[in-house]
């Protein structure tokens, strides 16, 4: 049987015109409004990836980058200048209503859930928006308030819930009529680390349980670490990366992390590709680039002049990566 | 004396600023301009089918339609300063109002006049040009001065009482019904549409009770011939009502105070 | 799959949820109706207190206001009721809400307006109603005829609100404009139409419908003419059909991303 990706995009292409302000004083403003000088902002240009159904894929991109237009794309609300999208095999533009019900959506900053009722209310409402069989609607919501612990929280009304209970609602909202597409708008904004631990874990296992094809942005690494297994990251409307987050670190950041806690006082390890990233009496923390200098010979130089009492090597952080690749891509100039 | 001046100053300075900043929100004066024409010319017309009905209504048609548009240049003069306050309140920003080394219903009230000079003069020019379109005929410029001067001392007054409502938002957040009540009785014993002298008896005694005629009615009725209200007597009424209206304004906000840090807002 | 009952059996579900949500708190719920209510009979005190001087103007006594507002607080209650969501169309287009309802299944427009009831409606009809029965004027076998003309009414009012508001996906922060239009049409309606004019009468029987959600209706109510009615309600499917096709082809505007800069 074939293997149709659930997103599959050719050569997409959208680009906005957006209105300047010409100056100021009331001709000018009366001109922007009669005739607005207007040019043309490329948000999308070219792109094409594809996604196989039940992958969890991340993307990242500054704000302006085109991640969002594309998502909006992929989602029916925004309707492309060129190229080809399908998803879920349907073309957005054209079948918005078969879609929808294929679809689901979790924007962090926005809630469907109504505010004065219990979150009960608005799941029954949604039977109605997405058709849903009463009975099959009546085992649905069963089964995810079982399986999102939600049964204290499903008949108090939502403005008496907390940031974090609310989320898990809204994502049982979102699955309530079986989307086998997920798009998810920055799903742990403002949430303490332990709500955070959860959303993620429970979109990880419901993906798997289900298959559903999650599609995420986010400003939050944890939440491209924990739950996704590829990275596509958009530059400037193009694509910049695609491909696992183990192979965007080893392959575009060589870099590591090197903190060492030491009983002399202060070490200077001056050798060539390793940066200071910061020293404190007894404890130093360096950049190591690990393609100039090995780590080994870092640490046997650290040695000579002190007894290590602990040491540890990470990975440097992927928002250090991401900028260094942004700034290596606006360094060869790709606009 | 110099400290007072000091301190005045400030309070100018908010008034400039709500005043320059008045200037930007155009569409709603645009809006206010655009009701006055409408309001007044339907009046007019109403005016001029009640005197065809041949009853006399102790006023002329002309003299009724300049007598609206004063009233209502003076109700929609004064800001809606509990809008204001509940916002504040509901954002969290009275932490950070009270404070600064201000009085924080002096500033409000500031802020309040400096928008009242941004606008008023132009929805006073834009009433009183429709009123002159519709009826052709301008009072005497004595009657006119007189709404002017009464009608500004009445917009001051009405924008204080607008404070004191929105003060109310301290205890119990959302104060819009409670502005509807009050603003509707202003309508009806203020005498918005109709001069009070025309109403029942126990009405006008009634209203007589309020200060909803100084503010509206006694101001207009400049312009209606007869024997307009007495000078005399609207100038203290006025200065009572402004006299009490600022020991309310005081004493509910030294109260609200205490709510506030009793509660923690 | 049969979408247009889907469409009512949703639209049930949302009004349904609107009024649930609007009970959920019983003491702002009642102090929205009776100041709404409160609200409209001190607008009628004026009309009483003019009308004990002067009892008929151009053939319009106390009793004929006293329908005509009621017919009007009725049609309108009616509409914010339930298409409370018009008010707020403007701001929806504007902030990018209509996106989390391009996402869904359901027709866009019936979405929107039935997002939002504002319970002051219900002030506005319980006034209305009271306001008929003292206009006497309409009795048992008048009210099939009358529940039509005030849901005709209702529909040019909340359609009239659709079209001012639509504007916002051409134009942006139009919403000001957009209310105050939707408001003279509330204004409008309320004055016995002998006071207009050749021209405005024209006016108020297109681009500002009053004469539709207020006139025609008491109208009606007073004269049972079949005639009227059918033009009510052809008026009335006349400026739905209107309503919605700029909203589809508004919708088509947003999608196609125009709004100014919004991109990211």
């Amino acid at each position: 049987m074939p293997d149709n990706p659930a997103v599959e995009l050719q050569e997409l292409t959208k680009s906005f015109r957006v209105r300047r302000a010409t100056g100021r004083g009331i001709a000018a403003r009366l001109r922007d409004v009669v005739a607005p000088q207007t040019h043309a902002v490329v948000a999308v240009d070219r792109l094409s990836f594809s996604v196989r159904a039940g992958e969890r894929v991340a993307f990242i991109g500054p704000n302006g980058a085109g991640k969002s237009t594309t998502l909006k794309i992929l989602a029916g609300i925004l309707h492309p200048d060129a190229g080809t999208v399908r998803v879920l095999g349907l073309v957005p533009s054209l079948e918005r209503y078969a879609l929808a019900f294929r679809i689901g959506t979790v924007f962090g900053q926005r809630s469907q859930l109504w505010y004065q009722l219990p979150p009960r209310d608005t799941f029954a409402l949604l039977g109605r928006v997405y058709e849903i069989d009463a009975t099959e609607h009546r085992r649905r919501i069963d089964m995810l308030v079982a399986l999102f612990e939600l049964a204290p929280l499903v008949d108090t009304p939502v403005r008496q819930l907390s940031l974090g209970e609310r989320m898990r609602c809204e994502i049982a909202a979102s699955l309530l009529h079986a989307p086998q597409l997920l798009f998810l708008d920055e799903p742990t904004i403002g949430l303490d680390v332990s709500a955070k631990a959860t959303i993620r874990e429970l979109l990880r296992t419901e993906s798997d349980r289900q298959g559903v094809t999650l599609l995420l942005t986010s400003h939050d690494t944890g939440d491209i670490e924990r739950v996704c297994d590829r990275v596509i990251v958009i530059h400037r409307g193009r694509l910049l990366w695609d491909g696992t987050l183990a192979d965007l670190r080893r392959s575009y950041l060589t870099a590591k992390r090197i903190t060492l806690w030491t009983e002399a006082e202060r070490i200077d390890v001056g050798k060539p590709g390793v940066r200071v990233i910061s020293s404190h009496s007894y404890r130093t923390e360096l950049e190591v680039d690990a393609d100039v200098t090995s780590l080994g010979s870092v640490v046997d130089a650290a040695l000579r002049q002190s007894v290590i009492r602990d040491l540890t090597v990470e990975d440097a952080p992927l928002d250090v990566v991401i900028r260094a690749m942004y700034a290596d891509a606006d360094a060869r100039g790709e606009s | 004396m110099n400290r007072r001046l000091m301190a005045l100053s400030k309070y100018v300075a908010f008034a400039r600023l709500s005043a320059t900043h008045g200037r930007y929100d155009r569409s709603e004066l645009y809006g206010r301009m655009a009701f006055f024409v409408v309001i007044l010319g339907v009046f007019s017309s109403l005016w001029r089918a009640t005197r065809e009905a041949g009853l006399a209504i102790a006023a002329d048609p002309k003299s009724l339609v300049w007598y609206l548009a004063s009233t209502e240049w003076i109700l929609l003069s004064a800001p809606l300063m509990h809008v204001d306050i509940q916002e504040t309140l509901r954002r969290g920003d009275v932490a950070y109002e009270l404070g600064r080394p201000v009085s924080y219903v002096g500033a409000t009230f500031a802020r309040g006049l400096g928008f009242v000079a941004s606008r008023s003069p132009l929805l006073a020019a834009t009433a009183f040009l429709c009123a002159f379109a519709f009826t052709g005929w301008v009072p005497p410029w004595r009657a006119l001065a007189a709404v002017v001067l009464f009608g500004s001392i009445a917009i001051a007054l009405l924008t204080a009482l607008h404070l004191a409502i929105g003060l109310v938002a301290f205890w119990i957040g959302e104060v819009t019904p409670v502005f509807w009540v009050w603003q509707k009785l202003l309508f009806v014993f203020g005498g918005l549409m109709l001069p009070i002298r025309l109403y029942p008896p126990v009405m006008q005694r009634l209203a007589a009770l309020t200060p909803f005629p100084d503010i509206l009615a006694g101001p207009a009725s400049f312009v209606l011939d007869g024997e307009a209200v007495a000078a005399r007597v609207l100038v203290v009424r006025l200065a009572m009502w402004c006299v009490a209206t600022t020991a309310l304004v005081q004493w509910m906000y030294a109260r609200a105070r205490r709510a506030l840090t009793v509660n923690g807002g | 799959m049969h979408p247009r009952r889907n469409s009512i059996r949703f639209a049930a579900a949302l009004l349904a949820t609107n009024l649930k949500a609007s009970l959920m708190l019983r003491g702002a719920f009642a102090m929205q109706v009776i100041f709404m209510a409160l609200n409209n009979f001190t607008f009628f005190v004026f009309w009483w207190v003019l009308m004990r001087r002067v009892p008929e103007i151009r053939g319009w006594r106390l009793t004929d206001i006293e329908l005509l507002f009621g017919i009007v607080a009725v049609a309108v209650g009616l509409a914010i009721t339930v298409a409370g969501g018009v008010r707020y169309l403007g701001q929806f287009i504007e902030q990018g809400e209509l996106d989390t309802l391009l996402v869904q299944p359901p027709p866009v427009l019936l979405h929107a307006v039935g997002m939002r009831s504002q319970s002051s409606g219900f002030g506005d009809m319980v006034s209305g109603l009271i306001l008929i029965a003292l206009s006497g004027q309409v009795s048992w076998i008048d009210t099939p005829r009358v529940v039509v003309a005030i849901v005709a009414a209702a529909l040019v009012f909340a359609a009239s609100g659709i079209l001012f508001f639509s504007v916002a996906f051409w134009l942006g922060k139009s919403d000001t404009v957009a209310r105050q239009m939707w408001e003279l049409v509330i204004t409008f309606s309320l004055y016995p139409e002998p006071l207009f004019g050749g021209v405005l009468r024209l006016v108020l029987f297109t681009l500002i419908p009053a004469a539709w959600v207020g006139y025609m209706p008491a109208h009606i109510a007073r004269h049972a003419s079949a005639d009227q009615l059918l033009l009510l309600t052809s008026a009335a499917a006349g400026y739905l059909v209107l309503a919605a096709v700029m909203f589809q082809r508004g919708l088509r505007r947003y999608a196609s991303g125009s709004r100014f800069g919004v991109f990211g």
